[in-house]
């Protein structure tokens, strides 16, 4: 390989974008999730990362005409058991508009460790190319993350170093075959005492009324293009006649930070059919 | 503006356009003896043309001979001289471009650090847009290298960035030109995109190739005045378990990106990533690939977040001082902060 095959001239017109299948969403993202880079959502245990994550796997299989790639989804699991029975219940929706069945194109793999994922990364080559896959889903990296490391800066280091190298990995594979690769991240509690670095759009995130922050700290996040937040905000609902309702959870989804979008963020909801923007 | 509207003999231009001669930008820098050997013409007939070209482009160095018969040898007020005469790349921020000194220098290199969605590729993006102003309106009419490392290089975006480039040329068109016609030439944003050539990068190895490739390259395109490379860290943060080694192939690459800088007189900006380093029992921010590092960039402008405006701030820089300056990044681009109601400056 020499060094001008790495130019790439003139430019294609546009990236190609995988939908979220929801037009509300799309217009969020400009389209979708950008196919060649790394797209991160970040989000506090049961706002709807997951949700996300399937309805995506099930999303690229569409035709290129209703937004997907047509082409099978990679699911990298970290968080146990995975939910079957929901991909099960959303799959019949997009039964009609996928010639197969849709549950036989998504290719399921448990992640037990940093250095299980590593490994499976620099084996995707032969496996992407024979299954026709253009969406690689981790759900999620943190989970592999969080346990496995102490406090220490030499620990600390060599975490970063295998963040870059995950990273680089997933970037290499995602330019070679123009694929769509999505990771989810847990967030952690802010302490207010601690330093504040402020990344991205917004110095100040919230969620379920908590400040929370994405985790893995700096280095991951120089690891991935696009990063969205999702939170939650526990609301009353007042009932007619001033009668206090019960709670009521709103959830929201921004852009933190991407090359191609302004800051905006959107109300959704997680209902039987998936996620879906809502217009107020 | 090309080469083949000077008034010189179409052999000539023949002889420019094909060894890669094609703008009258890419003339601006070169020697007669240098101009000579890769057209293969003797040194008077290059002394001529470069002549042309000069009364051509506005600027009238009638001693330019002198210069070369001395090879090499420059008097400090020439370099003085020249530097003045010299086109910086705007930031389209007039705010950042002040303290700049209006611009974005060639013949050095710039490096720019900040944390993720501080907007540094979007710094990135718009260089490479700018840097291809027309001359007509104070531009460099160059092209540029855009070498990405991270995948955050978007089409739709340069796009974006390009429309707005072309939009704000028009309007300054309108303000002080009414009755100039040469102007009218419209650019397309498409001619924008394709005068820049993107390379992706996906491991060290070949980025040190690229950049060993680019003399080579920018020789054969003599009109690219702008390299930038985002990020130049990314790659150099995994699997060196050898850090001397890290030092040293970075030190190589920094200086044959100060050699290209200087030879073919093109701006290198390289973006950096922020870490936090572990000292006397805290954790403080720098730019990343450390302290030897930081040697080797001519400048240094680092980007930070002040409350809810984003500010640049010069580090480090041979000839201006320290200072700050917000600047916001919107659809359009890189433009002045909102609050700071000056109207925005194009050029």
């Amino acid at each position: 390989m020499k060094p001008e095959d790495l130019l790439r001239h003139p430019l294609p017109n546009q990236t190609p974008k995988l939908t979220l299948n929801c037009p509300l969403l799309d217009r969020l993202l400009r389209g979708g999730i950008p196919c060649g880079t790394i797209t991160e959502i970040a989000a506090e245990s049961g706002v709807g990362k997951t949700q996300f994550s399937l309805q995506l796997l099930l999303a690229a299989q569409l035709p290129a005409a209703r937004g997907g790639l047509s082409a099978s989804s990679l699911c990298l699991h970290s968080e146990f058991p995975f939910p079957f029975r929901r991909l099960h219940q959303l799959s019949l929706f997009y039964q009609s508009h996928i010639p197969n069945n849709p549950l036989d194109h998504i290719f399921i793999q448990p992640l037990h460790s940093p250095d299980h994922l590593l490994d499976l990364l620099s084996r995707l080559d032969y496996i992407v190319s024979q299954l026709n896959i253009r969406l690689i889903v981790i759900d999620s990296v943190a989970a592999l993350f969080r346990s496995e490391f102490d406090n220490t800066p030499l620990e600390l280091k060599r975490r970063s170093s295998l963040f870059f190298n995950i990273s680089s990995k997933l970037k290499y594979q995602a330019q070679k075959f123009g694929l769509a690769v999505v990771v989810t991240n847990q967030v952690v509690d802010v302490i207010e005492s601690s330093g504040n670095l402020r990344i991205g759009n917004s110095g100040f995130l919230c969620s379920s009324g908590r400040r929370v922050c994405p985790a893995l700290g700096l280095s991951w996040a120089n690891c991935v293009n696009i990063r969205l937040f999702l939170w939650r905000v526990e609301e009353r609902v007042e009932e007619e006649g001033g009668n206090i309702g019960d709670m009521k959870a709103r959830r929201f989804i921004r852009v933190i930070f991407a090359p191609h979008l302004p800051d905006c963020s959107c109300e959704f909801i997680i209902k039987r059919e998936g996620v879906f923007g809502v217009n107020r | 503006m090309e080469v083949s509207s000077l008034p010189i003999s179409a052999s000539q231009r023949g002889k420019l356009i094909s060894s890669g001669y094609t703008s009258l930008s890419s003339l601006s820098s070169v020697s007669p003896s240098r101009l000579a050997q890769d057209l293969k013409i003797s040194e008077n007939e290059a002394l001529e043309i470069l002549k042309v070209a000069s009364r051509r482009s506005g600027l009238d160095i009638t001693d330019i001979g002198a210069c070369a018969i001395v090879n090499g040898a420059q008097t400090a007020w020439d370099i003085l001289h020249e530097e003045e005469s010299s086109v910086r790349i705007t930031t389209s921020c007039s705010d950042l471009d002040d303290i700049l000194g209006g611009g974005i220098n060639c013949k050095e290199v710039t490096e720019v650090g900040g944390v993720p969605g501080i907007g540094k590729t979007q710094l990135g993006i718009q260089l490479a847009i700018n840097v291809q102003i027309p001359a007509d309106y104070g531009g460099l009419e160059g092209k540029a290298v855009y070498i990405d490392t991270e995948g955050s290089f978007m089409v739709e975006r340069a796009f974006q960035i390009a429309e707005a480039c072309i939009e704000d040329m028009q309007e300054y068109n309108s303000f002080l030109r009414k009755d100039f016609q040469a102007c009218q030439n419209r650019k397309d944003p498409k001619d924008f995109l394709d005068n820049i050539f993107y390379f992706r990068i996906c491991s060290y190895t070949e980025q040190i190739a690229v950049i060993n490739y680019l003399e080579k390259f920018v020789s054969e395109h003599k009109d690219v005045k702008a390299v930038v490379i985002d990020s130049i860290t990314f790659h150099f943060r995994q699997d060196f378990e050898d850090m001397a080694l890290r030092t040293r192939l970075l030190g190589g690459m920094a200086l044959k990106l100060m050699k290209l800088a200087k030879t073919f007189n093109l701006a290198v900006i390289l973006l950096n990533q922020v870490t936090t380093k572990y000292s006397e029992g805290s954790f403080q921010l720098t730019l990343a690939l450390g302290d030897s590092w930081s040697h080797a960039c001519t400048n240094r402008v680092i980007l930070y977040w002040n409350g809810n405006e984003r500010y640049a701030h010069i580090d480090k820089s041979p000839s201006m001082r320290a200072a700050s300056a917000p600047y916001a990044v919107t659809g359009r681009g890189i433009r002045n902060c909102a609050s700071n109601s000056k109207r925005v400056k194009m050029m």
